[in-house]
């Protein structure tokens, strides 16, 4: 008979802002969808970071019954990176999983360059193969996929922003453990940012719950042609978004922008005005119910990427499609 | 007054938005590094976007410093092979000097620990204070080089840059996107910035007169065992690709009929839209 083996596995999880909740889900979907086992059990610990003044809430959204919950000062990523190195030194864990972000990114690279393991951000999936972790990410800026074999362990992933999707609930009761100690000399160093200011974020909440968007593409032509395309998107009662190269031009806000580097939307119908189709951009509408291409080139990978194709000059049809649109009832409130 | 000291890495890449679907699959079957490259040999060389906003930043940043009265030294490399030579030509005519190339030897697209190394060694021999880098680029597009090569230097790291600002004594002010939205913080050299989804994100040309000006300065050329890096020895421990698939996000693609964007828009709003949106 072989004996199982056990994959011990860290959650590391940072309960120190807003992004807490949706990192929990994230790190728990994972852990319940995303990493397959052949011949091991998982013995899993959420490894729970949090300010010196933060109460008790935040444990309730840890994703393990076991949490080791360690209270730091806040923006001080080199200490959280020492706890886990130093968490690491004592016997530590065969797998650390962060969630996506570049808090995650940071954690994970300066743990696997101390531990001497390997990182892998963007992870969709693992498995464990033997001794080997197989690991699926999406690579040449989203348009193939592929499988990497990682190296020495620890192994430190860090996962995908569509695990942010996930839902998954906590464990109904958590056992915590006693919190880290770090030597005062890592506590007392001199942070790495001095004057440390949130800035007011940019409302991105329309684009993430519309029904409706519009989405401005290079094909725009100009910062003239966006604003037509924003007005008819306004007259149609739909959220307005652009794709990274019209962000990039300065012809719209950089918080309007869809896709892998901006904001990812589920719309009932999105109508996209001179889009190209870059993958990045597509993983921000992969999730419409209906997609609609607007563009003069029938050879952009938007045609291949939509229900509906119009070859023709977006800002002129969109204001077409504007005027049916203000006509039209709205919908049936019965 | 002192001179502040900024080194800036970046990569070329394929234009992978040049390449067609057949293009996707055949270099999805390529079975070795040699063969990945082949299939994108013919494809004209891009900067990685995040690295043309991180050099058209310095270069801002050395222009608001000058308003000051404060001295900048910019210096750019890049760990490629000869294709990123006509990159560092333009850079040299914008002001960037020296220029580098550091020839890697191997393939690094999925080898950030190696990267990071050799970004690390160049950041060292230039003397920089601060290494400023786009914080994804290249097939790999990992975004974990940054703070790799901040580990290996002992500096700190932020990434997600998208504003750089002179302050007092050296230091910067710096505007970034963290996991907890938009913030501004001061940074304090040495240090690793990674520039992200900075609205600066296209690189000035410069001038005939600048290019005339630079044509007889050479490009600097280095090889990894020259920076005291081994790169078979640090590939050998490193991940590996074992797979490449393509993705299929294809759709129905039914083209709709017409003539004039209004007769389009109709069978548009007609045949698709109008029943999902009268949809409470």
């Amino acid at each position: 008979m072989t004996a199982t083996r056990t994959l011990r596995v860290a959650a590391v999880l940072d309960a120190s802002g807003p992004a807490a909740e949706r990192h929990a889900r994230a790190l728990g979907g994972f852990l319940r969808d995303g990493l397959t086992l052949t011949g091991a059990q998982v013995e899993a610990v959420t490894h729970l970071f949090a300010a010196e003044d933060a109460g008790a809430a935040h444990l309730l959204a840890a994703p393990t019954h076991r949490v080791r919950h360690v209270r730091l000062p806040p923006h001080r990523p080199d200490v959280v990176a020492a706890a886990l190195a130093a968490f690491q030194a004592g016997g530590g864990a065969d797998l650390f999983v962060f969630p996506a972000g570049p808090r995650g990114a940071e954690l994970a690279s300066r743990l696997a360059a101390r531990a001497g393991g390997s990182v892998l951000t963007g992870v969709l999936s693992a498995t464990l193969a033997g001794d080997r972790l197989v690991c699926r990410r999406t690579v040449y800026s989203s348009h193939l996929t592929g499988e990497l074999s990682l190296g020495p362990r620890p192994w430190c992933l860090v996962l995908d922003a569509t695990w942010d999707d996930a839902r998954a609930d906590p464990p109904p009761e958590h056992a915590v453990e006693a919190a880290a100690h770090l030597s005062s000399g890592v506590v007392s160093a001199p942070p790495p940012l001095l004057q440390i200011e949130r800035l007011p974020a940019p409302p991105t909440g329309d684009l993430e719950a519309a029904r409706l968007l519009v989405v401005a593409g290079r094909g725009a032509g100009s910062r003239q042609g966006v604003d037509r395309i924003a007005a008819a998107a306004a007259r149609m009662g739909a959220a307005f978004g652009v794709t990274r190269p019209v962000a990039m031009n300065g012809w719209a806000p950089p918080d309007r922008l869809i896709g892998v580097s901006g904001t990812r939307t589920a719309p009932d119908v999105c109508i996209t005005a001179g889009v190209h189709g870059a993958p990045a951009f597509v993983w921000g509408v992969e999730h419409a119910g209906f997609i609609a291409a607007i563009d003069t080139d029938p050879a952009a990978p938007i045609a291949l990427e939509a229900d509906a194709v119009i070859e023709d000059d977006a800002v002129a049809v969109l204001e077409a499609l504007a005027d049916l649109a203000e006509d039209a009832p709205g919908p049936d409130p019965s | 007054m002192s001179t502040l000291r900024v080194a800036v890495g970046f990569k070329v890449t394929p234009d992978y938005e040049a390449l067609r679907a057949a293009d996707w699959a055949r270099l999805a079957a390529a079975e070795s590094p040699e063969s990945r490259a082949e299939a994108t040999r013919f494809v004209r060389r891009v900067l990685g976007p995040f690295d043309e906003a991180a050099l058209e930043l310095a270069l801002r940043l050395r222009d608001a410093r000058a308003e000051r009265g404060l001295e900048t030294h910019l210096a750019a490399f890049s760990i490629a092979g000869r294709e990123a030579h006509p990159f560092l030509k333009t850079l040299q005519a914008l002001g960037y000097e020296p220029v580098c190339r550091v020839a890697p030897g191997a393939e690094l697209d999925f080898a950030p620990p190696t990267t990071a190394r050799l970004v690390a060694a160049c950041a060292q021999r230039l003397g920089g204070d601060v290494l400023l880098l786009g914080e994804r680029g290249g097939p790999g597009g990992s975004g974990t080089v940054p703070f790799l090569a901040a580990e290996v230097l002992g500096w700190p790291c932020v990434s997600g840059v998208t504003g750089l600002e002179p302050t007092e004594h050296e230091r910067l002010r710096v505007t970034f996107a963290s996991d907890d939205g938009p913030m501004r913080a001061v940074a304090v050299p040495p240090c690793v910035l990674a520039v992200g989804n900075a609205v600066v994100s296209m690189l000035r040309v410069p001038t005939l007169k600048e290019r005339l000006a630079a044509r007889g300065v050479p490009v600097a050329e280095h090889t990894a065992a020259g920076l005291g890096v081994d790169v078979a020895a640090l590939l050998a421990g490193g991940p590996a690709l074992t797979c490449l698939e393509t993705i299929d996000r294809s759709r129905a693609g039914v083209v709709v009929p017409g003539e004039t964007p209004a007769d389009l828009a109709r069978a548009l709003y007609e045949d698709h839209l109008r029943a999902r949106l009268e949809q409470p």
